[in-house]
């Protein structure tokens, strides 16, 4: 797999921002052939300098629009926090490259319209990192919806259990987090998983209610989330909660024929299916084997770790490959600019009418 | 003299303040907005200055009058890139700020984990080799951060013609910080001593915090870089001894030779593990040496210089930690 096609030669990619996700984003880069880490930059010289020296980038820079101006590269990822996504990919548009953004995109639905109609008049491509879907569990499930065997889907429900109440991160009471001046604060940070793999499963929402509430003494605005979703498809739930722990992040698509299970934190997949045979050993059938792939999964969880690699950035990995093969040759885009609008739609209406 | 201490509420940082105090200077204490001071014996003695050093835009404030900064902020948690935003990124926007001030002199709280482990041999000294990339991303959080901290500071008192002090201390310890890493590997009340014999490079924190003020009073320790310990160090299985008394816990001690332990960590890093440097620490050779690798020790640089030996006897520390708590 090469990304040729995008400049006839190589696919020159750069960063904005070279924090944590950058690091994902970079590792990432650096194992697809024919994909040139051009240059990074970051507003700190020390993070760019880093960054470029740790994973071979040609040069680094703490002034993106020089950056764009002097490397001119085709793709640019834009992972700085989300406050500043809508004018550094406005630029990078403006330059003719292709954006590649960070969950959330932007602050507002009017500015990834905005954003999107740019990329339409440039020809270019405005991509936003919904990584879920692309984690091996998501695809088997998308396998299992396509090759018939799930039958229709009927429900999707989505949970994140992350605690973010730590004294650092989110709720670091010394230095505010850039997230939490978005409606819904450092859960909105979120929202575009929740929104996006609903979207996968359900279609575009026609009408959404959701829930914000606060329970713990920190200085975030809310901790906790609930939402109902009603899909052109199906319906959807979804929730984020601080409090609930372990940390986890379940999918679970409720099918005419199967119910299944993940957690994208982790390798855990199940199935539980109608089977041929006396009714009353379906149970039987369905918890042997459920048995059989949670040990598996634990199992193939401490693996991974040991073996290193992405990790639950699996789907990053594979989004991102995805993204730079389709750049040079006629194949679809991984996440499509409708994809993004309609996903953009349902996080607006999931946002809390007014911040807490 | 008036200082600047950054870290001033960390494990070290208390005890600067402490010497720096008891040897009349006058101190400025940075500290982060939300830091509980009430419970330090100094706290009516210091003016403090409240700032983050990640995002506040006052910080050439906090050099007013100063004539020394005493910097030991660092990040000793959380992960690697917020490790390298509280560490590093602090530290070129505090030096940023001081660049806009009068002040001159800086010293500097490096670290031993800034050292090359696997290419030393013998002594390891302040002129020993230091991590360079590439291989110093396959090392921890911690280690990358100070790397780049000092390699920071460096550049910019060149930039600006500063006086600057690095110390690189060993494993600091003291009350309530005594259960090294050094110390091999816990499960329970068991304790794999690997390396028995090998000699610790520790500090106790008085010792230390006495050189830290030392440096920053002394004109001779201008331009220098002094290791800090407090001499060849305790063995490993002696000083784990003393823990387990002076903690009155119930601990075994099992001994496994460093060059077993080091053979079977680089072959399973090589093979089954495949080069991974999301292992947990001890299963990554590079990390591994730098925790465990024997070798010897010495504050000479910092007696010649200085004329420095710690005013605390092995003894005494032992009893400033174990013993009983006294105010």
């Amino acid at each position: 797999m090469v990304a040729e096609g995008v400049s006839g030669t190589l696919a020159r990619a750069v960063l904005i921002g070279a924090g944590q996700i950058a690091r994902q984003h970079l590792g990432c880069l650096e194992s697809i052939p024919g994909v040139e880490i051009a240059a990074v930059c970051d507003l700190s010289p020390s993070v760019a300098r880093a960054a470029a020296e740790r994973h071979r980038a040609k040069t680094w820079f703490t002034d993106y629009k020089l950056m764009l101006a002097e490397v001119r590269p085709d793709v640019v990822h834009v992972t700085t926090p989300p406050t500043s996504h809508f004018r550094l990919a406005m630029d990078s548009l403006a330059m003719d490259a292709h954006v590649i953004v960070e969950k959330p995109a932007t602050i507002t639905l009017a500015e990834v319209e905005q954003l999107l109609a740019r990329a339409s008049d440039r020809r270019r491509m405005l991509l936003e990192d919904y990584n879920y879907l692309y984690s091996a569990a998501t695809l088997e499930i998308r396998r299992l919806i396509e090759s018939g065997e799930l039958g229709a889907v009927v429900h999707v429900d989505v949970a994140i259990c992350l605690n973010i109440l730590g004294p650092e991160g989110f709720a670091d009471p010394n230095s505010p987090h850039p997230c939490l001046t978005m409606a819904g604060g450092a859960i909105a940070d979120f929202l575009p998983h929740l929104a996006s793999l609903a979207h996968c499963f359900i279609g575009p929402h026609v009408r959404a209610e959701a829930i914000w509430r606060k329970r713990s003494n920190t200085i975030l605005p809310y901790d906790e989330f609930r939402a109902m979703v009603d899909g052109e498809r199906a319906t959807a739930s979804l929730s984020f909660s601080s409090a609930a722990q372990p940390d986890a992040f379940w999918l679970r698509v409720y099918g005419e024929r199967v119910l299944a299970s993940a957690n994208l934190f982790e390798k855990r997949f199940t199935t539980e299916r109608l089977r041929p045979g006396p009714k009353p050993l379906q149970p039987l059938r369905n918890g042997l084997e459920e048995g059989r792939a949670i040990r598996n999964a634990a199992v193939g969880t401490l693996w991974r770790k040991f073996r290193g690699g992405p990790g639950s950035y699996d789907g990053l990995y594979e989004l991102l490959r995805r993204t730079y093969r389709a750049l040079g040759t006629t194949e679809a885009m991984p996440v499509s600019a409708q994809q993004v609008l309609e996903v953009n739609r349902l996080v607006d209406a999931l946002k809390p009418v007014r911040q807490a | 003299m008036k200082i600047l201490v950054t870290g001033a509420n960390g494990f070290l940082g208390r005890h600067v303040v402490s010497a720096a105090l008891a040897r009349g200077l006058e101190v400025r204490i940075l500290v982060r907005p939300a830091a509980a001071l009430e419970r330090l014996p100094w706290a009516g003695s210091v003016d403090v200055f409240r700032a983050d050093l990640r995002s506040a835009s006052n910080l050439a404030q906090a050099f007013d009058g100063v004539d020394v900064l005493v910097h030991l902020a660092a990040a000793v948690s959380g992960g690697e890139d917020a490790q390298f935003a509280a560490t590093v990124v602090g530290t070129e926007r505090l030096l940023d700020a001081m660049s806009r001030t009068p002040c001159r002199r800086v010293v500097l709280a490096s670290s031993f984990s800034v050292y090359d482990w696997s290419a030393i041999r013998g002594t390891l000294t302040e002129d020993s080799p230091l991590e360079s990339p590439p291989d110093l991303y396959r090392r921890d959080g911690y280690s990358i951060a100070k790397s780049w901290q000092e390699r920071v500071t460096r550049e910019y008192a060149a930039k600006f013609g500063w006086a600057l002090t690095v110390l690189r201390p060993g494993f600091i310890w003291g009350r309530d910080h005594a259960y090294l890493a050094a110390l091999g590997q816990q499960v329970g009340p068991v304790h794999f001593v690997i390396g028995p014999m090998t000699h610790i490079p520790m500090t106790h924190v008085e010792n230390c915090a006495d050189l830290f003020v030392v440096a920053a009073m002394d004109p001779r320790a201008e331009g220098q870089t002094f290791n800090v310990v407090d001499g060849p160090g305790e063995r490993i299985w002696s000083f784990l001894g003393n823990y387990i008394t002076g903690m009155r816990e119930r601990g075994w001690r099992i001994p496994v030779p460093y060059t077993l332990a080091y053979g079977l960590v680089k072959l399973g890093y090589e093979t089954v593990f495949r080069r991974n440097d999301k292992l947990p620490q001890i299963l990554i050779p590079m990390r591994f040496e730098s925790r465990l690798k024997p070798l010897k020790y010495t504050y000479e640089r910092a007696n010649r210089v200085l004329g420095w030996t710690p005013p605390l006897s092995f003894e005494q520390t032992l009893d400033r930690t174990f013993g009983p708590t006294t105010v």
